[in-house]
């Protein structure tokens, strides 16, 4: 049996899960998730999936856009390239020297380790192969960082290629994670960025999966600092009453890679401005 | 619109119910029907505390309810809700989460079956609802 996203959420999840073993399709997958979003607003371009929330409320798209004219985060940016630019020769060993391309190139599925590898963890890896100290996985000094590499790679593009089985079952470990139900509330990623996306809970505006990768770090108005895309997850379990996985595990690795490639061609404009 | 006219409605009932009834009894039974009614209120009271409170059913996440600011929208409107739950027990097991009175997908929480609230809680809630 076929399975993707849109199948396995009308099928209901202990069905489609017992019975899926058989082909994971993630190209189609993306198609119907894009035909889904197409249909709960079709005058939103998909391109415009990189603003999340903004691309729902003219108000909030309005007073972001006032925001990006004297954009909060430059400080941070200048911070993240002087610790970047520290051990320059470091990071030009394991990401290559031009620093437009690094963002890019992650999250990826390592062929070799049969694992997935997100940017801010290979950060660490790379420190640490070359003796220095490892960064707090989602502190200050590798948000910085992050920041500094998206704002190099603004206009690049996502494309997450999954080239083996393996690099499959983990798109697909990541999209199950997405849409099980977890944590005392009973709700799942999907809940809230899938089919309730566009509607609010409280005041706050539910933002679509797709596009979710294309703009992190986040600038958090609500705190005046950055935060990663794994931080962010951390929160988000949270707020669910669910016992947050731990950053660069393979749940949270999954489901980066799962995001990314249903993100596949978004523009890359990180940082943002979020509340 | 046509809610607010039949909430009006209500509270005449209401209103009427409680001129009729109140005066013909004996004084003991009036004090037993003042206690009845100061421990309804206290309830109403922290059941509408338990709804709107962001730790604890913050229902408010997700339904409209009134005096409640920036509400969500992602359920629907709590509004009328005796007259449409003239079942006291129907609105209670929606809210605890009974098996039966699931809607697929729905993100509604199992607020008792998944220990959230107490029954207690839960009835307190229940008596705040049949305020709206
Ligand atoms: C109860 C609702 C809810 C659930 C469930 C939920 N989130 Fe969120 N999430 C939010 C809200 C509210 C925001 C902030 C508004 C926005 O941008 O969507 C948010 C923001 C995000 C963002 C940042 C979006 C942006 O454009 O800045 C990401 C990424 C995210 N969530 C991922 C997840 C993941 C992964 C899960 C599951 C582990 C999850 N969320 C579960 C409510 C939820
Ligand atoms: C995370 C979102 C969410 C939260 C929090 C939430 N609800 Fe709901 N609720 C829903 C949705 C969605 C529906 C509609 C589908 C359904 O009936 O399950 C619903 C339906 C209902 C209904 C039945 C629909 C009607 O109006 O007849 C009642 C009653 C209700 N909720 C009460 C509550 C109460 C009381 C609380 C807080 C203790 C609460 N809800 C918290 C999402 C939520």
């Amino acid at each position: 049996m076929k399975k993707t996203l849109l199948s396995a959420l009308a099928l209901g999840i202990a069905v489609s899960f017992s019975s899926q073993v058989a082909a994971v399709d993630p190209e189609q997958s993306r198609m119907d998730l894009i035909e889904y979003f197409k249909a709960k607003t079709p005058d939103r371009p998909i391109e415009d999936y990189i603003n999340g929330i903004y691309g729902y409320d003219e108000d909030r798209r309005m007073q972001w856009e006032a925001g990006e004219e004297f954009p909060p985060y430059l400080d941070a940016l200048d911070e993240g390239k002087a610790i970047y630019d520290k051990d320059l020769a470091t990071y030009q060993k394991c990401f290559g020297e031009d620093v437009t391309k690094v963002r890019a190139s992650f999250p990826r599925f390592n062929e070799e380790t049969k694992k997935v590898e997100v940017l801010e963890q290979m950060i660490n890896q790379c420190r640490k192969a070359a003796g220095l100290k490892e960064y707090r996985n989602t502190g200050q000094e590798m948000a910085k960082m992050s920041g500094y590499l998206a704002y190099e790679a603004r206009g690049e593009r996502i494309n997450v290629e999954l080239k083996s089985e393996e690099a499959k079952q983990a798109f697909a470990a990541g999209e199950r994670f997405y849409i099980e139900p977890r944590g005392q509330l009973g709700l799942a990623c999907a809940s809230c960025h899938v089919y309730n996306a566009s509607r609010k809970a409280r005041s706050d505006i539910l933002s679509p999966v797709i596009g979710h990768n294309s703009h992190f770090p986040a600038w958090r108005l609500n705190s005046s600092r950055l935060v990663t895309l794994q931080g962010r997850y951390t929160g988000c379990q949270k707020n669910m009453r669910a016992a947050p996985s731990p950053v660069f595990g393979d749940d949270y690795n999954n489901v980066e890679l799962f995001t990314a490639y249903m993100s596949n061609g978004l523009e890359i404009n990180g940082p943002s401005i979020r509340q | 619109m046509v809610n607010f006219k039949v909430k009006q409605a209500l509270a005449a009932l209401t209103v009427s119910v409680a001129l009729f009834a109140a005066p013909v009894y004996a004084s003991d039974d009036a004090a037993k029907a003042a206690a009845a009614a100061a421990a309804l209120a206290k309830n109403i009271e922290e059941g509408k505390k338990l709804a709107f409170s962001r730790s604890e059913g913050n229902c408010l996440a997700c339904h409209m309810i009134q005096e409640g600011t920036s509400p969500g929208n992602i359920g629907p409107a709590l509004i009328a809700m005796k007259l449409r739950y003239p079942d006291r027990q129907k609105l209670f097991d929606k809210i605890w989460g009974v098996k039966e009175t699931q809607v697929p997908y729905s993100m509604m929480p199992l607020f008792g079956r998944n220990a959230i609230l107490s029954d207690d809680q839960i009835n307190k809630l229940v008596d705040y609802m049949y305020t709206l």
